[in-house]
């Protein structure tokens, strides 16, 4: 491994964890899991409630999600982190922001996977469960979400690969992750930006690359296994 | 569970808009938020040894923190981040090499200044050398630098590339996006100084514009600004100011530059 970057891989990998602060690549893996499970469960209860929901609640929900679907999450993270405060005086530290905001942003992308999902699976199904006794809440709990869940699991690998890539743009308010502290690398050591660019795309590689793979995993497990 | 307290925490103040004197506000948090660069040495860049934003002005913000009696704490900035990061509260001031003008003015306030320096070019050696050569030269700079808009209203034949940073704009140098690079004279001495390949460029010998530094400072904060001014005022009484300018530009040093600026000398 080259010198400049053998000097500098710790601060890359973990950042400044030693002072309390983590940055770098574990930075970035743990806004990446905390968004994605907040987003995950929001996701599920919207797509639920796009389905299940009075016509109220669905057109409300329906409009949020074209809204937020229409706002870049690099401009989403900068208003929150800028404008919130200036707007309403809601100051919100910088990580917890960028959490913020992929985590709602692909809630709402994730609620439209929910949606179809649960409507991919026959109408046939529903009368079964109805005519057993069932309630619809029942029904859907134990007859169709355990076959729509198998249905939606790409598109969460999906959403969830998008997720990791997209914490990158916490660089806009400052955050440490992993391009940010690459950049303040690159700028000290000047010369090596094709070196310590390719290793940072390498880590995304990796980490995006494993989660696919630990999906098809599952894809392969659920697809066999009895439901 | 830290990180949840927080939140709880964030939430539960967002009700109350803070309206109260900024100076109280830091000595009661007991912490000095100040916007440093983490990419220009030598007045803010992050130590290949520490790990931490160290430099010129974060020597100078210390100094401030150490004044108020409160812990420093760095907010890493570049430069088109310094004026939001002040207005929407998110750094109490600003120590980034921060040129003072009348059009920041409206949103910010200044201190007296502590640097001076003036706006000046990297190029490949030899090929600038007077500004009427700037016609027809593709340029780069930083992004929401005075050294961006001095170009842009005074040099119309020169095409102005802004980047994030200034090592960026040296790196679009390098692989021929633009002909040179436009800065403060000080950091691209210092920027060249630190280049493991500097014996191919210069800095050409002439510069455009005398500007000065400051600290920013939220508008209407007048105790922060006097307790700041103050500071400087005392840095330079005690021949701090001179010790903290020889151990980022004195003659043993990699960029060395002689001081011809006193903090009091401009108002």
């Amino acid at each position: 491994m080259p010198d400049f970057l053998a000097s500098n891989l710790d601060y890359l990998l973990w950042g400044n964890l030693a002072h309390g602060a983590p940055g770098g690549l574990l930075l970035s893996l743990l806004m990446s899991v905390a968004a994605g499970i907040v987003a995950s469960a929001l996701g599920l209860a919207g797509g639920t409630a796009l389905v299940m929901g009075g016509p109220r609640l669905r057109s409300v929900l329906k409009t949020l999600v074209v809204l937020l679907r229409a706002i870049p999450v690099l401009m989403l993270i900068f208003w929150c982190y800028f404008l919130l405060p200036i707007l309403f005086g809601i100051d919100i530290p910088g990580v917890l922001t960028v959490i913020a905001a992929l985590a709602i942003i692909n809630a709402a992308y994730l609620s439209q996977s929910v949606q179809s999902g649960i409507e991919a699976i026959g109408r046939g199904q529903w009368g079964a469960g109805l005519s057993l006794g069932l309630t619809r809440w029942q029904t859907l709990r134990h007859i169709v979400l355990p076959q729509a869940l198998r249905i939606m699991l790409p598109s969460f690998i999906n959403q969830w690969i998008t997720l990791i890539k997209d914490t990158s743009l916490a660089y806009v308010v400052g955050v440490a992750e992993f391009t940010f502290v690459a950049t303040q690398v690159n700028n000290r050591e000047q010369v090596y930006p094709l070196q310590i660019f390719a290793f940072v795309g390498l880590g995304y590689l990796l980490v995006c690359g494993g989660l696919e793979l630990l999906g098809r995993r599952w894809e392969r497990r659920w697809r066999y296994g009895a439901a | 569970m830290k990180q949840t307290l927080a939140l709880a925490i964030a939430l539960l103040g967002a009700a109350t808009p803070v309206l109260a004197d900024r100076l109280d506000d830091i000595k009661k948090a007991g912490v000095l938020r100040v916007a440093a660069f983490d990419s220009n040495p030598p007045f803010g860049f992050l130590d290949a040894q520490t790990r931490q934003i160290s430099g010129l002005d974060v020597d100078v913000a210390k100094a401030i923190a150490t004044k108020l009696n409160v812990k420093l704490e760095l907010v890493p900035t570049n430069p088109a981040n310094r004026i939001p990061l002040l207005v929407a509260g998110k750094a109490d001031i600003v120590a980034a090499n921060f040129t003072v003008t009348d059009e920041r003015r409206k949103q910010v306030d200044f201190s007296i200044p502590y640097f001076a320096s003036g706006q000046q070019f990297i190029a490949y050696k030899g090929k600038l050398q007077k500004p009427e050569q700037l016609a027809g030269l593709r340029v780069g700079v930083d992004k929401g630098t005075t050294q961006e808009i001095y170009l842009r209203e005074k040099y119309p034949a020169t095409t102005v590339v802004a980047y994030d940073d200034t090592p960026l704009a040296f790196t679009a140098l390098r692989n021929g996006n633009v002909q040179a690079i436009s800065q403060d004279g000080s950091k691209l001495i210092a920027l060249l100084a630190n280049a493991p390949d500097k014996q191919k460029y210069e800095v050409a010998p002439f510069t455009l514009s005398r500007e000065y530094q400051a600290i920013g400072l939220p508008k209407g904060e007048t105790r922060l600004t006097k307790l700041v001014n103050e500071t400087l005022h005392e840095l330079e009484k005690s021949g701090e100011a001179v010790k903290i300018y020889d151990h980022w530009f004195g003659p043993t040093t990699k960029a060395p530059l002689p001081r011809d600026f006193k903090i009091g000398d401009q108002g």
